[in-house]
């Protein structure tokens, strides 16, 4: 099974630009995921893979074939482009039984009755629903019509397959079933694989590769544990997992690593830099709540780490883990932890890899940041 | 509960895959199939809409009639329209009347809205229905029905005037004439105000009713408002049909002389003996503008308040109100509406095609007869025109939900350019007037290339063009929120699939529109049914329809025969929609 190639893809509707100039490209066999809020334009990139939107500009192609060119004035109607897709709402037509489902896209393609018989009872075996055949979709769970969207996606073997938001209507128990279920499969089948999904859970569980996604420009495409791990912007830091933001501006800036003197309390903090970074430029410094420690004022800290002095204002005990809000200058620090029974002054520990320099953003959302404001 | 399966071992691993194709399809002159069937939709549509109104904007400018030769452009037809044709004082009848109308509607119809859905009276489902019934009879036949009843010489007229000695109302003026047509209009405001009460948010009302306000109160500040936009909406559309009704103003307003827009076409177009074609051609432009306008607010109107009409309906049930002993004179009102409205004139009229004599001074009883239906089936041409109604509205039905549902589901679900147009094109007919659609199909047919009009003029195939496109607006209607309910995605599965356009529309969405598709050719064929305005242009000796006939033996003064004819269009109407009632709910139980 070919890569597919994304150049330059951009789609505008009626004058309001959705996706703006985006290029990726997919490997052979691989689980794709493109993440991002709800809007920002994965469906509309899923839409233009399949041919169901035609991109204002860019190409698209599938290994040799072009499925979409603009400067040839390219472009393969969604019935000829052999994909298969699968949607949120399933798509399933109610009017005929899960079989009829399943034999319209054989039908079409002048596939033989016995041939027809395999293949169906096949796809329908693979997702477990062979002896569900004869029934219509509205006589099976959300689950069952999602499995059969699935079966029905693949009963031709499509050179890729498309998932649009596929989970989001199953229950949260069931969903976490499916996930893995629906990865093994995939892994199994070897099909090249576009996901789509606002679920960061989902996306970091499944997928090869994730692209996330902000209002039609691609952010970062990477494999999941370098999208958590290395977030290339603060917008990706925010929207993957959760993140503390601190505005400051570099002291100084050597080798690896800056020295940046934090806005709230005029303290420094040693941060491992990758880009660039110069003296005297703004900037957000971000770091997970995992990946500090907190120790009571007066404890003994390893030599080289940097340690912010903090109060915590509350917590609470959410299973695994403490969560800690702590009061730092004017901002809310959220800080996980191990060790329950801390109070009141505290030291907390920012290791240097710990920390990651963003130009300076805004990030967190209005109605966020507020809420985080801490008024007492 | 589902639970996931197991996934099989991986028996064959992918790459012994076998691979699929994906169809090809032919092109045809550089399109796929599907856009020559987008293509074939506007160009039929562009010529069923344009055939009428070009000729007759073509004519208003000519200073003779189109089939004479060497015709000269002239403005003179506009100013003589007004100068010596009297037309001003016929557009302020047609005002008074449409303005009339308009509010005799509005307080009938919202009042009743709101008592039906949203207070507890007592039988309310079967008020609602009742409600609707005058949709089914043509203002024609509700006209008969309200001369024979509470015209000047009426069978009620002459029982009140025995025992007061005076009689107090006079139907042939303009305020007679205004209530007759709101009480056939009514039903559709009804229907306006009643899905936007229904649609309505109920909690707004429940939050209303736990800060303690009584029913009155939140009918006042909480329910009126919610009904402004389907008000102002339904009083554009009720003026503009009465603008264009022919019925009521030909049958009470000739007698007297009131003239309105309707009434002086079809006078100068037909009754003269030699119509002067260029102030006809240029009184229908100025209609058609008027029209035109009218409708381009309704679309206006209609955008800017989608929400009631939204076709989904709430979850939650409003609560009803009590409206203490004032709900007794509300069902009072329903009653006398639907009583002295529309069922003593339908009962008069049923009565009167069996009496010879139909007056309180002699019981009727005594004069029981069949000669007037018999008078009907001895003369071919009477039992001709019930035949061409049949065929007119068989036929029709199915051609024009046919077009509709193809005009639908290409301007609402397929990415052809022109899409919109397609949209417009079907609708425009409701800015045409019956008799303009009459005049201007003739005009044009008159008109076509090779004497080809000929094949078609005066035969129930022009009939059947001039009654569908009447219909063609309200069969898009009643299928476009059923293609609306049908998710967008069904038919991407099937694009994705391997289908293309025309196979998806011929695989998914026939299927699933089927039960719009027949409740439209239900609608369609009551319309037609009802319809007769375009036919008394375009129809001939042997193409009468019933309408035609009846007002044919009406100024023949053979009024039995016409309440005979009357009531044989209501019995097939109730008979069609009953069985059709019976079959789509056996289908649906099924
Ligand atoms: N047919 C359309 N016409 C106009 N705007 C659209 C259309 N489809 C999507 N959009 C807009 O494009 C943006 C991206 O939509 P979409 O791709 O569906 O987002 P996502 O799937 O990421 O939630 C949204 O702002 C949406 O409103
Ligand atoms: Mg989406």
């Amino acid at each position: 099974m070919p890569d597919v190639a994304v150049k330059n893809l951009r789609k505008d509707f009626g004058g309001v630009t959705v996706l703006h100039e985006v290029s990726f490209t997919i490997k052979d066999g691989e689980f794709f995921t493109l993440l991002g809020p709800s809007g920002c334009g994965k469906s509309t990139t899923l839409s233009c893979l399949a041919g169901l939107e035609q991109p204002t500009s860019g190409s698209i192609a599938v290994g040799e074939t072009v499925l979409v060119d603009d400067s040839s004035n390219k472009f393969v109607p969604p019935e000829e482009r052999n994909l298969g897709m699968v949607f949120q709402s399933y798509a399933l037509w109610p009017h005929m039984t899960l079989a009829e489902n399943l034999a319209m896209p054989l039908n079409i393609r002048k596939i033989s009755k016995t041939e027809q018989k395999t293949l169906i009872h096949d796809a329908l075996d693979k997702v477990g629903l062979a002896h569900l055949s004869h029934r219509y979709p509205h006589q099976l769970s959300g689950g069952q019509q999602q499995r059969v969207a699935l079966a029905r996606a693949l009963v031709y073997s499509p050179k890729v397959l498309l998932l649009d938001e596929p989970l989001s209507n199953l229950d949260a128990k069931l969903r976490e079933q499916a996930r893995v279920w629906l990865k093994r499969l995939q892994s199994e089948l070897g099909i090249t694989t576009v996901y789509v999904t606002h679920d960061q859970e989902e996306a970091l569980a499944m997928s090869d590769r994730i692209a996330v996604m902000s209002n039609g420009h691609m952010l970062q495409v990477a494999p999941p544990h370098e999208i958590y791990e290395r977030p290339a912007t603060a917008e990706v830091a925010a929207f993957i997992g959760r993140s503390n933001f601190i505005d400051g501006t570099v002291v100084s800036a050597r080798g690896g690593a800056a020295i940046v003197r934090l806005e709230e309390s005029g303290e420094t903090i040693n941060v491992a830099v990758s880009e660039q970074a110069a003296a005297g430029d703004l900037v957000t410094v971000a770091f997970r709540p995992e990946k500090v420690f907190l120790t009571n004022r007066g404890a003994e800290v390893p030599a080289d780490a940097i340690v912010l002095n903090a109060d915590i204002m509350t917590t609470s005990y959410v299973g695994s883990r403490y969560a800690y809000d702590l009061k730092y200058g004017s901002k809310t620090i959220l800080v996980d932890s191990t060790t329950g029974g801390l109070t009141g002054a505290v030291r907390l520990v920012v290791p240097a890899e710990a920390g990651r320099l963003y130009p300076r953003a805004n990030v967190v959302s209005k109605d966020v940041a507020e809420l985080m404001a801490v008024t007492h | 509960m589902t639970t996931i399966p197991d996934t099989r071992p991986p028996a064959q691993v992918a790459t012994q895959r076998p691979e699929y194709p994906a169809p090809k399809y032919r092109s045809i002159l550089g399109g796929d199939r599907s856009q020559m069937l987008f293509w074939a939709t506007i160009v039929v549509l562009a010529l069923l809409v344009l055939a009428p109104v070009v000729p007759t904007l073509y004519q208003s400018v000519m200073d003779r009639p189109l089939y004479e030769e060497g015709g000269l452009f002239t403005l003179e037809n506009y100013t003589r329209l007004f100068t010596e044709a009297g037309f001003g004082s016929v557009a302020v009848n047609t005002i008074l009347f449409a303005v009339m109308t308009t509010v005799m509607t509005l307080l009938i119809a919202v009042p009743m809205a709101i008592v039906v859905i949203r207070t507890n009276i007592p039988g309310r489902k079967f008020f609602g229905a009742a409600m609707q019934w005058p949709f089914f009879i043509s203002s024609l036949i509700l006209g008969f029905g309200w001369i024979t009843m509470y015209g000047p010489a009426g069978f009620v007229s002459v029982q009140v005037r025995r025992i007061l000695g005076f009689l107090p109302w006079d139907l042939y003026t303009l305020p007679g004439m205004a209530l007759t047509e709101a009480v056939a209009l009514a039903p559709i405001a009804y229907i306006f105000c009643a899905n936007a009460l229904r649609n309505s948010d109920a909690s707004l009302e429940g939050a209303a009713q736990t800060v303690g306000a009584g029913p009155f109160r939140i009918l006042w500040s909480v329910i009126i408002p919610m009904l402004r936009p389907p008000i102002v909406y339904s009083s554009v559309l009720v003026f503009s049909m009465s603008i264009e009704t022919l019925s009521i103003p030909l049958l009470y307003g000739q007698p007297v002389d009131i003239t309105v827009f309707a009434t002086f076409l079809y006078k100068n177009g037909l009754q003269s003996i030699d119509p002067d074609y260029g102030i006809l051609g240029a009184a229908s432009v100025i209609i058609l503008l008027v029209t035109v306008l009218l409708v381009a607010v309704q679309a206006k109107l209609l955008k800017d308040a989608k929400r009631f009409v939204s076709v989904r309906g709430k979850a939650t049930r409003p609560r009803l109100l009590d409206l203490g002993w004032i709900k007794w004179l509300a069902v009072a009102f329903i009653t006398i509406y639907v009583v002295i409205g529309a069922l003593v004139p339908i009962l008069g009229l049923v009565m009167r095609s069996f009496t010879k004599i139909f007056t309180p001074l002699q019981n009727p009883l005594a004069s029981l007869t069949m000669a007037n239906y018999q008078r009907i089936f001895e003369f071919p041409a009477y039992v001709g025109s019930i035949r061409n109604s049949l065929i007119v509205a068989g036929v029709g039905a199915i051609l024009v939900s046919v077009l509709a549902v193809v005009a639908v589901v290409v301007s609402k679900r397929s990415t052809f350019r022109y899409r919109k147009v397609i949209e417009y094109l079907a609708l425009a007919p409701q800015a045409m007037p019956g008799l303009i659609i009459g005049i201007g199909l003739f005009w044009a047919f008159a008109f076509m290339p090779f004497n080809t009009g000929s094949l078609l003029q005066g035969t129930v195939w022009a009939i059947i063009i001039g009654f569908g496109l009447r219909a063609l607006p309200s069969a898009f209607g009643s299928i476009s929120p059923a293609v609306m309910q049908i998710g967008e995605e069904l038919d991407n599965a099937a694009r994705v699939n391997g289908a293309d356009w025309l196979k998806m529309f011929l695989r998914i969405l026939v299927k699933l529109l089927t039960p719009a598709f027949v409740a439209a050719m239900v609608l369609t064929f009551v319309v037609m049914m009802k319809e007769y305005s375009p036919a008394i242009f375009l129809g001939s000796a042997d193409t009468a329809v019933i309408g035609t006939t009846m007002l044919e033996l009406w100024v023949q003064g053979n009024t039995g025969s016409v309440a005979a004819l009357a009531t044989i269009q209501i019995a097939i109407t109730a008979v069609f929609v009953g069985v059709a009632g019976l079959l789509m709910k056996g289908k649906k139980d099924a």
